[in-house]
């Protein structure tokens, strides 16, 4: 094309949120209506953390909108058998015989009933990568919620075999689905396996570089020299799975080798239930009247309420106290007429007595004087005492943090890990406090866009937490879901989301074999799938493609063809990320480092023609609500909020006539006249117009509110650590309540309700349970661990060539990294084809042989080892996947596990 | 800091087998015609000799021509003579034909009548071989100023082209000589010493190399460094040597030029395709990330009040 | 005088490759041409192990070998230190791309596309058969630089008349600008910072720094 003039050119402002660490702002170059170029939306520099940038996988959708593979048209499965070997035999199909077939599937379920006999229900929808395909789907939830029950147990990895753990005990503890340190201002972090330089997105990129340069200190504790690791002070090579004794060790140095003063101990004493006295029987000790935790008050040395006026709590000691009661598992009362109780803090400190440096030493293979240091480092820069001002406030200042990775936080090991991370945050004071720890979003706690609005005072000083009941009248016996969370997982709760947090990888193992006293679950009648590939991201892919081959009928939402959507009855073309329109709520504080100063909406529009027949999401969900008739209740969602903000507020009122079905522009206009009118309390109202050139509306966020400390503080509540009476409370209750029913297939898990955890030996965990499976761990010595790619979000873009040729500049791309050493111990040279096997599987890559990783570690980058999708399955990239068996045993009591495998290694020609 | 390791050196690929022609047949070319006009007073016969020069300089520049990207503006090469010694070579080229080609001519007659007496061929010749002696050490120069190639830029490297040119030149001379008529007496000799120059000049270029270069580099060479001693030098000097003392018949001398003729054409082939590794990537420092702690806790990040 | 230089500031790369894309999508260079193109060095050996990540291209050098060598003068150096090649003029020798120390020269022979055969609707608008079999490098955006000063922009600071690379890069490692003006950003860097310059003994006085950690003096 010459440069010269004559040429129609556009800049079209939207979004990419194709990770969780969005969205990102981004501006669409669109040449004679053919985009050209993704740039930065510098509009909001100064707004957006990161100054209107994207990062490279944005620049992506542009081969990804004009993919030759692309489906164009809806497709219908002419081949009634599925499996990884049968050609589904799909044919193009008009939009209304693809909807029509749909329907007429829907209408029957409507009849027959919408859950079956066991109640569960018959539709099921699996939406992939944390949560992130909701900011694609247009109003597809307000069909949703139109049409019922949905049973979203099914799922792909995202959720058990992510960033599991630290989302339900982050927010149980703290309001912190995700756990961040706040960047902008510390100084100290620690991090175990928190690959924040690869996984945390463009505003922690843009952070921890200026971080670095104004003299931070991280220290990069994991098995390999990740991207992160490279971009830290200091890497700790760290035996895989072995953190929590790490952290148990710096626990022990804080407790044991500092002088208690050096702690912060007011706020241990005041925000924490560290005074609370535990009984005998290690609940806590209560007054007999109104059952309130009882602390022993310094002033007139006794023991009264936690929440006596003027009473100032003993952090230490062993105390008698008269009268009181202890509360047990399913109403059991221990009354004592005298009872020796001790502080919640002192229990803490025996608890840590043992797990010295040189306890752990062994454990990680890294030496004690490294443990060591780290914990004097973490609590040298601590600041305790020190305040600053945020905003007109005078808030605590402890610039140190302890982050957490996936792999540390799931899987056994993860409550051991999320515990002692965020101890570490409260024994200095330095939990959700400027430059400290902090929760960055709800998602198990309504309301799902302020995360401070979710604290309501609770029992015994606590936040209130809407634990799924554990006793005998309201423990939900039948199972709501195929994935049983309800059922198996207090912590879980039952917000919309709790439910796809479940052990989805129960939902798909239960379809083939039942353990015993379970009844085997009947598969969905319908299932929707939307941007999530299970057949690929999830353990043991093969076992699992085999499960999916028994869906009846499957709607998927399709890009390209791809494993999974190889099991489809009727394929629907969706309008892709530059090509529909969509407004999503931005800024606040969201998922990994998206805390802004400026809150607001931004608007997604086609930037070019959607095409072949793609369709607007939006379209194809007022298109189904319209066709089920369920155009009333679709609205209604619509008006209520489930688009992306209520249509009405106090004083606007931009609803839908929900009597018709409305065009995807009338439904947008609305939202952004809604959106502008909340967030500007009626000031300014704009709409689809204005936002299709401007791009994005933000007003002011108080940067306090990225703290949850203060309204603790407000509410005089406490945050519910150290000692976890409650969940013991719920474990012991749960198996009561399993144990009723003859199940004892979850007794492991059971064990884990410890109140305070206890060191979970998961390398030994996982070689008994490779033992079971019939290996034997001398056979697999090496430890397989997977780590995230910058230029990949999980299997998203995995079909887009320019991600291929820019991700080889990176060592370890679609190889196997391994130690140099180890790979001559091995006869293995650099670039060979090698094998990696595990006891359920193989997967093939070329070797990557690598100073920077430990000599008993390999390591395989993302979730390759297509076989459907089109250009991904011609790169013949290993996966983890492939060779990580899906397993009970290795299910922690939250109901995820962890990406890690014991596997040998040779050369192709060897073996 | 000490010397950090580099990001690996990479075969280059931007010159092929076909640029590795233009020196063997230029090399080798230039190298006949000097051979060939010294041998023009002891009464051999020039035009065989010379027109076989000729067409290796041709076929050498001719594969060029079929490597560079655009050949139909093959005439820009012309234009930058200040600096260029691609263009040195090209302007060379023109009275280097020019000459040759009239001399040859005038060797066989073949030029109009009246020209005939007037035309000294020994005298063009020699022009020839002198412009023919430029263009080599300008192919040389080329190599030298690769500046992005180690074992080209090495300025041991022009004696080893040189040296070869001449060496080959004389070789194939003698091969020529098998079927045309035998040649003055002192080809043999200047032959051997051709080919001591060359097998000293080939040594100290790989001794240069040693310290620095690319291992990768200094291996390939290292690979043919035997066969090359070995035939290349000692097998047609002890067969030029025979043929000094107890000359039998012209085939052995033609068999030590062909020798030293092929294993020149290897060498060059070697270390354009072979050898041909860029120096890579190097740091002399790894960057800080942050700080230790010690330095972070002096640093204010904003106004805090010590204790509350 | 101007002399515009690239600075990439190490201690904040983190290999993301977004400027390697964001300048394969500013100037529609073909599938494995990268003018842009950021490497990971491993340092050391276990556990004493460093990871670097290097941003590489042309340097625009002040004393450039490739313009030695070109026997078209299609590679020459603009006032403003920027080392253009004349596509019109260059006859895809390679020359320039065996003398150039920093691998930063590419050449291909035929129209290549990134799905195969056919191209995408972007490749076949912005497909120029002017870049084929001649050499191609870095251009330091000079369209973009050009038409930003002629709008009165300043290069690195005002993002229309910023080369694509510094303008996308998401840690804020990569700044330009014109190291006469000692108040440009770039000059205010090299004098806060430690830096070098990649194969500095080559002599070609490459006008591409790297800062590696603050200089207190
Ligand atoms: N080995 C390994 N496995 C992992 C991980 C890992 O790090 N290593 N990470 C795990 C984690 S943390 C997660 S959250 C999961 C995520 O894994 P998934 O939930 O499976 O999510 P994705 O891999 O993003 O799935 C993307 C799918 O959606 C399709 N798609 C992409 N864009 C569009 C579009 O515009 N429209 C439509 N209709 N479809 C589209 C793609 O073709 C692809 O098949 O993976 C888990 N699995
Ligand atoms: N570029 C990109 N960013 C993403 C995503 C993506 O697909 N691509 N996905 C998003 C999602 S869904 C998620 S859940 C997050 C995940 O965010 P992260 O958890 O940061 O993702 P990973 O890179 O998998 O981090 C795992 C790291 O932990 C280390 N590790 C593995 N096992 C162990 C162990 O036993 N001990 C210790 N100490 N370290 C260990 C590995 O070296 C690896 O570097 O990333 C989000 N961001
Ligand atoms: S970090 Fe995630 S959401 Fe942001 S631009 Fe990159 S892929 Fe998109
Ligand atoms: S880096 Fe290479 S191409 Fe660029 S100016 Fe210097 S020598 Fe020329
Ligand atoms: S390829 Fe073009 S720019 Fe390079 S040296 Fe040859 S003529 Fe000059
Ligand atoms: S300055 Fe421009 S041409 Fe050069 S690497 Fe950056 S984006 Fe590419
Ligand atoms: S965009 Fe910036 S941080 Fe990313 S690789 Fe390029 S220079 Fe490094
Ligand atoms: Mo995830």
């Amino acid at each position: 094309m010459a440069t010269g003039a004559n040429h129609a050119v556009k800049a079209v402002p939207s979004y990419c949120y194709n990770c969780v660490s969005g969205p990102d702002l981004l501006t669409v170059k669109v040449v004679d209506g053919v985009a050209t170029q993704i740039l930065p939306n510098f509009a909001a520099a100064g707004i957006h953390p990161g100054d209107g940038r994207v990062c490279v996988r944005a620049l992506g959708l542009i081969q990804k909108t004009y993919n030759p593979d692309r489906l164009r048209t809806p497709m219908k499965r002419t081949n009634p058998r599925k499996g990884r070997a049968e050609d589904p035999g799909f044919v193009p199909i008009s939009w209304d015989e693809a909807l029509d077939t749909i329907v007429s599937r829907l209408s029957e379920i409507r009849a027959r009933g919408l859950r079956d006999e066991a109640g569960l229900p018959r539709v099921a929808a699996s939406f992939g990568h944390g949560g992130t395909p909701q900011s694609y789907m247009g109003t597809f939830p307000a069909f949703l919620s139109a049409w019922g029950p949905v049973d979203y147990s099914f799922g792909s990895g995202q959720g058990v075999k992510c960033v599991h753990s630290e989302h339900l005990y982050g927010e149980f503890w703290h309001r912190g689905f995700t756990v961040a340190a706040d960047t902008v201002l510390c100084r100290y972090i620690v991090s175990f396996g928190a690959n924040v330089e690869v996984s945390a997105g463009v505003c922690a990129a843009r952070r921890h570089a200026d971080a670095r340069i104004r003299g931070i200190k991280r220290v990069q504790i994991e098995p390999h020299l990740s991207v992160t690791a490279a971009a830290s002070a200091e890497w700790v090579p760290i035996k895989p799975k072995a953190d929590g004794a790490f952290m148990f060790a710096m626990l022990h140095v804080l407790l044991h080798e500092h002088p208690r003063e050096r702690l912060d101990v007011a706020f241990l004493r005041d925000r924490t239930a560290s005074p609370y006295l535990i009984g005998p029987n290690g609940y806590y000790l209560r007054d007999p009247r109104e059952r309130k935790p009882l602390i022993w008050d310094s002033n007139q040395s006794s023991a009264v309420p936690f929440d006596r006026a003027g009473s100032v709590p003993s952090l230490e000691g062993k105390f008698s106290v008269a009268d009181c009661l202890e509360i047990g598992p399913d109403g059991v009362i221990w009354r004592h007429e005298q009872a020796v109780g001790a502080t919640a803090f002192t229990c803490l400190v025996e608890h840590m007595r043992a797990h010295s440096p040189e306890w752990a030493a062994p454990i990680c293979d890294v030496s004690a004087a490294t443990i060591r240091r780290v914990a004097n480092e973490y609590l040298e820069n601590a600041c305790v005492g020190e305040t600053i001002e945020i905003g007109g406030d005078l808030l605590p200042f402890r610039p140190v943090a302890v982050v957490l990775g996936k792999t540390v936080n799931n899987g056994w090991g993860g409550y051991d890990c999320c515990w002692s991370r965020t101890m570490l945050a409260a024994l200095v004071g330095a939990l959700e406090v400027p430059g400290g720890t902090l929760g960055t979003t709800t998602r198990l706690n309504k309301p799902l866009g302020n995360r401070l609005a979710t604290v309501r005072p609770g029992e015994d000083g606590f936040m209130a937490a809407n634990l799924n009941a554990t006793d005998k009248e309201h423990w939900t016996a039948q199972p709501t879901g195929r994935n049983a969370h309800r059922t198996l997982v207090p912590l879980l709760g039952d917000s919309a989301w709790a439910q796809a947090l479940g052990p989805t990888h129960l939902a798909w193992m239960f379809l083939k074999e039942v353990p015993p006293h379970w009844q085997r679950p009947s598969a969905p009648d319908v299932w929707f799938v939307f941007r999530s590939n299970p057949a690929i991201s999830f353990w043991q892919s093969s076992r699992l493609v085999e499960t999916m081959a028994e869906m009846p009928f499957v709607v998927a939402f399709a890009y390209t063809f791809d494993e999974t959507n190889h099991m489809a009855d009727i394929l629907l073309p969706d309008a892709t990320d530059l090509e529909a329109t969509q407004l999503i709520r931005i800024g606040g504080t969201k998922f990994q480092e998206q805390f802004w100063e400026h809150h607001g909406v931004a608007l997604r529009q086609p930037a070019v023609a959607p095409r072949g027949e793609a369709r607007d999401f939006t379209w194809i969900s007022t298109e189904l609500a319209r066709r089920c008739g369920l155009l009333e209740s679709y609205n209604a969602a619509i008006n209520h909020g489930t688009g992306c903000v209520p249509l009405t507020g106090s004083d606007y009122d931009f609803s839908l006539d929900t009597g018709r079905a409305h065009t995807v522009e009338e439904i947008w206009d609305a939202e952004c006249k809604a959106a502008t009118a909340q967030f500007s309390n009626g000031a300014e109202i704009k709409d689809l117009a204005w936002f299709k050139e401007h791009g994005f509306y933000t007003v002011p966020f108080k940067r306090e509110d990225w703290y949850l400390y203060p309204t603790m503080v407000e509410n005089n509540l406490r945050f519910e650590l150290p000692y976890q009476e409650r969940l013991s409370r719920a474990g012991r209750e749960l198996g009561n309540r399993l144990h009723e029913h003859d199940i004892h297939w979850w007794d492991d898990q059971l064990e884990e309700y410890a109140p305070l955890p206890l060191w979970d030996d998961v390398p030994a965990r996982w070689e008994r349970a490779l033992r079971k499976m019939g290996g034997d761990p001398a056979d697999y010595p090496l430890w397989l661990i997977t780590t995230k790619s910058m230029q990949y979000s999980a299997g998203n873009n995995a079909g887009i060539p320019l991600m291929n040729e820019v991700g080889r500049n990176m060592r370890g791309h679609g190889g196997v990294i391994i130690n140099v050493e180890t790979a001559n111990r091995l006869g293995i040279r650099q670039g060979d084809a090698v094998e990696v096997r595990s006891v359920t599987g193989c997967t093939r890559g070329h070797a990557v042989l690598v100073q920077g990783i430990r000599p008993d570690t390999v390591v395989i980058i993302g979730q390759f080892d297509h076989w459907k999708t089109p250009y991904a399955k011609d790169l013949h990239f290993p996966s983890l996947n492939t060779v990580a068996p899906i397993s009970l045993d290795l299910t922690d009591s939250t109901g995820s596990g962890s990406d890690l495998v014991r596997v040998s290694v040779r050369t192709s020609v060897q073996s | 800091m000490t010397a950090i390791l580099d990001g690996a050196p990479r075969l280059q690929r931007n010159w092929d087998s076909r640029a590795a022609c233009n020196f063997i047949g230029g090399g080798a070319g230039t190298g006949l015609l000097l051979a060939s006009a010294a041998a023009l007073p002891a009464g051999s016969n020039y035009f065989p000799s010379a027109l076989l020069a000729v067409a290796l300089i041709g076929f050498g520049l001719s594969m060029v021509w079929l490597e560079i990207g655009r050949p139909f503006r093959a005439l820009n090469v012309f234009f930058h003579p200040q600096t260029s010694w691609m263009t040195r070579e090209a302007l060379l080229s023109v009275p280097l034909f020019a000459l040759a080609g009239i001399a040859i001519l005038a060797d066989q007659r073949l030029v109009p009548l009246p020209f005939q007496a007037r035309v000294p061929v020994a005298g063009l010749a020699s022009a020839a071989a002198a412009v023919g002696l430029a263009f080599m050490f300008c192919q040389a120069r080329m190599l030298r100023a690769s500046r992005g190639v180690p074992a080209w830029r090495e300025p041991a490297l022009q004696a080893v082209i040189i040296a070869t040119g001449i060496a080959e030149g004389l070789g194939l001379l003698l091969v020529v000589s098998l079927f045309v008529a035998p040649p003055p007496a002192w080809v043999a000799p200047a032959a051997i010493a051709a080919l001591v120059a060359r097998a000293i000049a080939w040594e100290y270029y790989r001794q240069r190399l040693q310290t620095w270069a690319p291992a990768a580099a200094v291996a390939a060479l290292h690979r043919i460094s035997l066969p090359l001693q070995l035939v290349g030098h000692l097998l047609p000097a002890a067969l030029l040597g025979a043929a000094i003392i107890a000359p039998v018949s012209q085939l052995p001398t033609a068999v030590a030029g062909l020798a030293v003729f092929a294993t020149g054409a290897w060498l060059k082939l070697t270390v354009v395709t072979r050898a041909g590794f860029t120096q890579g990537f190097t740091i002399p420092f790894v960057p800080s990330r942050g700080r230790n702690p010690a330095e972070t806790t002096r640093w204010p990040p904003q106004i805090t009040q010590p204790g509350r | 005088m101007t002399r515009y230089v690239m600075v990439a500031d190490l201690r904040r790369c983190i290999g993301c490759q977004t400027c390697t894309a964001a300048c394969k999508q500013a100037n529609a260079t073909p599938p494995g041409v990268q003018w842009r193109r950021v490497l990971d060095l491993e340092v050391g050996e276990y556990p004493a192990v460093r990871r670097v990540f290097v941003p590489t291209g042309c340097q625009h050098c002040s004393d450039p070998p490739c313009e030695w060598v070109c026997p078209t003068t299609a590679t020459r150096r603009r006032p403003d230190g920027i080392v253009q090649i004349l596509y019109n003029l260059c006859i895809g020798c390679a020359a320039c791309a065996v003398a150039c120390p920093y691998e930063a020269r590419y050449k291909v022979e035929k129209r290549e596309y990134a799905f195969g055969h056919e191209p995408t609707a972007d490749e076949a608008l912005r497909a120029d058969d002017a870049v084929i079999g001649v050499a191609t490098k870095c251009t330091f955006c000079a369209d973009t630089i050009d038409a930003g000063v002629a709008r009165g922009l300043t290069p690195g600071e005002h993002p229309e008349a910023t080369p694509a690379c510094v303008n996308l890069c998401i840690s804020g490692a990569l700044a330009f600008g014109d190291i006469d003006d000692s108040e440009s950003r770039v000059s205010k860097l090299l004098r806060e910072n430690k830096h070098f310059r990649m194969h500095e003994e080559q002599g070609t006085n490459p006008g591409f720094y790297y800062l590696w950690d603050r200089d207190p003096s």
